[in-house]
């Protein structure tokens, strides 16, 4: 047994009188038990040391629920358009064997306007003319793969890298390795902007055989973002902090009896940081200080944009306070009468007309205004996708649902900013060349908060389990 | 057209008697099981032996052979062990393991006072004799089951009869079934007692896996469903990690990717049947009635809805089933053959795909034809789409007189009517669509050199049945030691292997392996009785010691390996939830039925996944009858770290977190609750405020307070009563205050004072000592 799965096999099982005794010192999760002294708090949130220096302090996962298509917003194909209307040459999908079918078959294009923006010559659609300007810090990556027919598997692989729930999220191994930043503030936080919980729910956010205390937490819309935050109705902050004292005191008088036990000392500890987090998770929320134009640059003007936006200014004061892994989910819109996400099967021009129009001004926003407030070179945006959408066409109005071949992008500190990686066909079917799937996100990522995605472990049911399952491969190509 | 396997399956279970003579492949397997061989096998993997009892000097101390075997560890390092807990500490510790709820005061005064001999016996046998055993004995195998209400997945649809395993596993501890019948029944139910409902609810554990409905690759999904099971069996009945050897060799134990695959085509053939009719109960008959309103409201609006379908229903049918991998269509072709060409796979893929073609799945057919340019274009597809949207919102209107929760069916893992079953082959890497070598049905060679004897039944493929045999047999070296260390981590809060799911290598190795070894096997010969297992547990000398720190004791061993001190726990989620509504006199005292959906955060956002029960005595049921839906975890017990239903949990995680004490301090139910103890304890302690922190102590801790917290309980009221009162003032007196309820009597009350009661007790409730058990 190697030196890092010894210490997480002593984490995973060291439940005795000394209780889940942890140093934080241990560089990647990495935890070790200190019974000799075992003082030290009991704090499996305490931060912890980095395996090499990081980039980025923290991470914006804007996942476009429902899968955009790419080739309507970065994938420029003259091909595809060219060609639009006739059936799809059997060139094209060589190797598709597993996976879904079904479709026209016949290639499909809608009426977009392209142009190449910034210096580094990006193309983009008219759909993301605020994003455009901002070609020049992101890092594409054209040629992202992965597996699935459906929605909820992919998903569940773009967030835990497996296609059965069970797996922790990308989230949850960070928040595991490194700890947290802000004791007063969840480590690893999931935002959407919508009336109901993302669909597939919780286990898209979980830690799946970590901790549970490693899962995310949702900050759901509305001024009080965590459950149970607010103090019963009819109790008032000063007899709550009465109620808080006499507590401290009762179990000071009976840990007396328990000396060396220090996860009733946690405990303790704990009712301290929900009082702090009483204050400090409405206030992370709370927009009421944010000026005028700042509101205006995340389009909190416009109903449009205005609750994503709110989505996105809430993730810019997270990051300010050190939360590490922030996952925004994006909402369905109304479509076509229904309540619809990215996941235009039907309708696609107006699908994805709304929900660009939806996300690009405040995503926008969120680059000017990182850039602005200097956090731009500590913070990671990843922008991804359960997966892409093919060049045929389906039901005549929209497009069906692609593993094989479509883009995402990065931006912040430690990205090569202004580039593209990988590519797809000539009809945006199918990646060629290098590819990226999303293990090699997950260690690309990893690798950007300063982790060894290989060296992240923890020992579950006799195996030492990583982030990235048995495979990935950090996209060197991508960093500065 | 289609062949409905769910009915021919029926009859197959009607005509059990039939089968009777299938009974006898048992006792062919049995008398295989002797063959074992003994060529360099890992501990674990070595027959189970009784061991010698050994030679102790406080010969006293030891009240059973368990104490024996931990005393001489302890005599060995010269530790003593601790003095025995006082009988209050005993009775709130035994009860929060055995029912997993706090006692009552009367159960505590009545043992306290209890002066014959055999007080602690009588105890333990109340305990072992109440329905409250198996509920919380059951919660702790629901957790190996990955046991849940719903499939998880993005659909996470409702699984109306999963209770009814729930409830089997329940009475299963209850009756207290022999172990290995309760594993044959799990197993292979159906097959080995044709004709038991019961043991045709059992395979419950089987069809408990994680599912989406809406897979497009059903060869793919077979792939998933299959390697649940087997991993689910691995794991939780023989404590080994047969899934790392599923994409390669096993890196540490001597288990060949073959053996993985070989162990998967046991479960080959068995397919999901969710509507085997329920015997009628009283649930039965109310769900049926429920059921037949709601049919009758709206017996016109779904036969237009299928109208509208059946129009067009074999264009649907052809557009859906476009929409299938290459492999799924070849298989869902064969409707048009006859039998005879049809595989055993095939049978599974239209089976699987039967329960999927849903009347509303094939009206998309309308919606993703709508547009002039869509394949299967016809003008009147908009209009026929929204049509049939309109009276499903119409539909939907009448959900609310629909039976909100019941069946009267049964769910159970089963095969098809044949016994062949799909081939098996090694995958390259684990990867579904990558095949090499077919494998037949065999056990891990390393670990015996036994061969399956496989019978088939007149409906199967009988391959379970000799798995099952094999694992409940008492030669298997795993499954006596694996359960009986699951059942010592309970009390213990350690395994004697601590890694209670991993016995192989990887895993650690017994701390006491003769403790190990007699358990297990004491196990076996007793039975398999779990009841008798816990009995000696619960009345051993190591179970009866003090929880109190000794310094020598932690110096000598600070992670207390050899129990010198007895190990203080967290409770589990759902003890805490179960033992507030314990204090608080709300429990409602049901065993068994349909799961329940108590109140949420209203910013939950759970939507039409979380639709909280009407009837409000629901809201007070135990927690493991509340509804798990694998997506939306119950908040309330999910922060407290309770089991996660996607696979195995093997044991649960302590995590301290302000989550926590956020959801303790402020849940305005759990605060509900306080100030129903609040007036529990007003009433039965009178005026006196001593008497009432007396009486508070009494119920949550099982003791009284000492001088100090007597008197900062009694200042604390005091100064909340001030704080209070300046509340009141600020607010111009239009403030509600939070009393104490249940009240008999309230014109003694100073309102006031009795807010500042409900605080004392909140708070007392959210101490360190009432969320462990010590």
């Amino acid at each position: 047994m190697s030196n890092n799965s010894r210490r997480d096999f002593l984490f995973k099982t060291s439940y005795g009188v000394g209780g889940l005794a942890l140093s934080g010192l241990m560089p990647g999760g990495g935890l070790f038990t200190t019974f000799a002294n075992a003082a030290s708090l009991v704090d499996p949130l305490s931060p912890k040391g980095t395996h090499f220096p990081a980039k980025v302090k923290s991470v914006i996962w804007l996942h476009m629920d429902g899968a955009p298509s790419t080739l309507e917003l970065f994938d420029y194909k003259p091909d595809l358009i060219k060609l639009a209307g006739q059936q799809i040459p059997d060139s094209f999908l060589n190797g598709l064997k597993a996976g879904i079918r079904g479709g026209d078959g016949k290639l499909f294009a809608t009426d977009r306007t392209w142009k190449q923006h910034g210096e580094s010559g990006a193309w983009f659609s008219d759909l993301l003319p605020n994003l455009a300007k901002h070609a020049d810090k992101l890092a594409f990556v054209k040629s992202s793969v992965t597996i699935g027919a459906t929605h909820d598997i992919s998903i569940l692989k773009l967030n835990t890298g497996d296609l059965n729930p069970g797996r922790p999220s990308l989230g949850a191994w960070i928040q595991y390795a490194l700890g947290s930043a802000n004791p007063d503030l969840p480590a690893y936080v999931v935002l959407y902007n919508d009336k109901k919980e993302p669909t597939g729910g919780s286990i898209n956010w979980s830690s799946g055989f970590l901790p549970a205390v490693y899962q995310g937490t949702a900050f759901r819309p509305g001024p009080s973002p965590i459950l149970h935050l607010d103090r019963p109705e009819l109790i008032a902050a000063a007899q709550q902090q009465g109620s808080l004292d006499l507590l401290t005191r009762l179990n000071r008088v009976r840990g007396a009896h328990y000396p060396e036990d220090t996860e009733l000392q946690a405990r303790i500890r704990s009712y301290e940081l929900a009082a702090r987090m009483e204050v400090s998770a409405p206030e992370a929320v709370d927009l009421t200080k944010e000026t005028d134009a700042t509101k205006a640059l995340y389009g909190l003007d416009e109903d449009i944009t205005k609750s994503y936006g709110q989505t996105l200014l809430r993730a810019r004061r997270l990051v300010e306070r050190g939360v590490r892994f922030i996952q925004v989910v994006s909402g369905p819109q109304d479509i076509a009468g229904d309540s619809r996400n990215w996941d235009g099967h039907n309708d696609i021009e107006e699908n994805h007309r709304t929900h660009s129009k939806v996300v690009d001004k405040p995503i926008a926003g969120l680059l000017a205004d990182l850039e602005s407030r200097g956090l731009l070179d500590s913070t990671l945006i990843v922008w991804t996708s359960e997966f892409g959408r093919t060049s045929y066409g389906q039901s005549g109005t929209g497009r069906d649902h692609n593993p094989w071949g479509y883009t995402q992008w990065l931006a912040g500190g430690g990205i090569k900013a202004g580039t593209t990686f990988g590519q797809t066909d000539e009809v945006g079917l199918q990646a060629v060349g290098k590819t990226m799937d999303t293990y090699d996100l997950h260690a690309t990522v990893l690798q950007l908060m300063g982790l060894d995605h290989l060296k992240t472990t923890f020992l579950h049911n006799g195996r030492s389990e990583r982030p990235t399952v048995v495979y990935g491969e950090v996209i060197k190509e991508l960093l500065a | 057209m289609r062949h409905n396997f769910r009915y021919l399956i029926l009859a197959v279970f009607l005509s059990g008697s039939a089968l009777a003579a299938e009974a006898d492949a048992d006792k062919i397997v049995k008398s295989a099981a002797s063959k074992t061989s003994s060529t360099n096998k890992d501990w674990s993997w070595q027959p189970v032996a009784a061991p010698e009892l050994p030679a102790i000097q406080q010969k006293k101390w030891a009240r059973s052979p368990i104490d024996a075997f931990v005393l001489t560890k302890l005599e060995e390092k010269g530790i003593k062990p601790s003095a025995e807990a006082s009988r209050a500490a005993f009775i709130r510790r035994a009860t929060l393991d055995a029912w997993g709820l706090i006692p009552t005061t009367a159960e505590v005064n009545a043992f306290v006072n209890d002066k014959s001999p055999d007080a602690y016996e009588k105890l333990v046998d109340r305990l072992l004799a109440s329905p409250k055993y198996g509920e919380r004995q059951a919660r702790k195998w629901l957790d190996l089951a990955r046991y849940a209400d719903s499939s998880g997945f993005q659909g996470d649809q409702t699984r109306p009869n999963m209770w009814r395993y729930r409830d089997y596993v329940i009475n299963s501890f209850n009756e207290d079934k022999p172990y290995d019948r309760f594993i044959k029944e799990q197993l292979a139910g159906d097959e080995i007692y044709p004709g038991d409902n019961s043991a045709l609810v059992a395979t419950g554990f089987l069809r408990g896996f994680p599912d989406n409905s809406n897979s497009r690759d059903l060869v793919q999904r077979k792939y998933q469903i299959t390697t649940d099971i087997t991993d689910t069996v691995g794991t939780a009945i023989l404590g080994t990690t047969f899934e790392c050897a599923r994409c390669h060799n096993h890196k540490s134990d001597k288990i060949s990717q073959k053996d993985y695959f070989a162990l998967q085509a046991f479960f080959a053939n068995v397919s999901a049947v969710d509507n085997i009719p329920a015997p009628k109960g009283p649930q039965e008959v109310q769900f049926e009635k429920a059921q037949a309103k709601w049919q009758e409201a709206t017996r016109e609006i779904r036969e237009k809805k299928k109208a509208i379908v059946d129009a067009y229903r074999s264009e649907a049918i052809a557009y859906l089933f476009e929409r299938y991998s290459a492999d799924t269509q070849e298989a869902l072709r064969k409707v048009y053959v006859p039998d005879s060409q049809w595989t055993a796979r095939d049978r599974w893929i239209n089976h699987r795909y039967g329960d999927y073609q849903t009347d509303d799945i094939l009206a998309n057919f309308f919606r993703d034809n709508a547009s002039k340019d869509a394949k299967d274009y016809k003008p009147e597809y908009a209009e026929k789409y929204a049509e049939y949207k309109k009276l499903d919102d119409e539909l939907k209107k009448f959900d609310k007189i629909k039976p909100a929760k019941g069946s009267n069916t049964i769910s159970a893992m089963t095969e098809l009517g044949y016994a062949d079953a799909p081939p098996t082959h090694v995958l390259f890497t684990g990867a579904f669509d990558h095949p090499l070598d077919e494998v037949q049905p065999a056990f891990p060679a390393a670990l015996t050199s036994e061969k399956p004897q496989i019978v088939p039944t007149a409906f199967s493929s009988g391959r379970r049945t000799a798995l099952a045999n094999w694992i409940a047999s008492p030669q298997n070296p795993l499954t006596a030691r694996v359960f009986v260390n699951r059942v010592w981590d309970q009390y213990f809060g350690s395994g004697i292997v601590r890694t209670v799911s991993d016995f192989g290598r990887a895993g650690d190795k017994p701390n006491n392996p003769e403790l190990l070894e007699y358990l297990a096997s004491n196990f076996v010969k007793q039975g398999w009785s779990v009841k008798k297992l816990h009995k000696e547990i619960l009345l051993s000398s190591v179970y009866r010691q003090s929880s109190d720190y000794r310094e020598d004791a932690y110096k000598a061993d600070p992670e207390n390996k050899l129990l010198a001190v007895f190990p203080r726990k967290r409770l589990d989620a759902e003890q805490i939830r179960d033992s507030l509504l314990v204090a608080s006199g709300k429990l409602e005292d049901k065993v068994g039925g349909p799961s329940v959906m108590p109140p949420v955060p209203s910013n939950l956002n759970a939507g039409r996944f979380w639709e909280v029960s009407k009837d409000t005595s629901d809201w007070n049921r135990r927690s493991l009858y509340i509804f798990t839906r694998r997506s939306v975890p119950y908040p309330l017990l999910d922060t407290f770290d309770m089991a996660n239903a996607q696979q195995v949990h093997s044991k649960r995680d302590v995590t301290t977190t302000p989550l926590q004490a956020l959801t303790l301090f402020n849940s305005d139910v759990i605060f509900g609750w306080s100030q129903a103890l609040a007036g529990k304890v007003i009433s039965e302690a009178g005026a006196s405020e001593s008497a009432q922190v007396d009486k508070l102590f009494q119920v949550l801790f099982a003791r009284n307070p000492d001088k100090e917290e007597k008197a900062a309980l009694i200042a604390f009221l005091g100064s909340q009563e001030k704080l209070i009162k300046e509340k009141i003032k600020d607010s111009e007196g239009k403030l509600a205050l939070a009393v104490p309820v249940g009240l008999k009597d309230t014109q003694q009350l100073d309102p006031v004072r009795a807010s500042a009661f409900v605080d004392l007790v909140h708070t007392v409730a959210n101490s360190n000592e009432f969320s462990y058990r010590f």
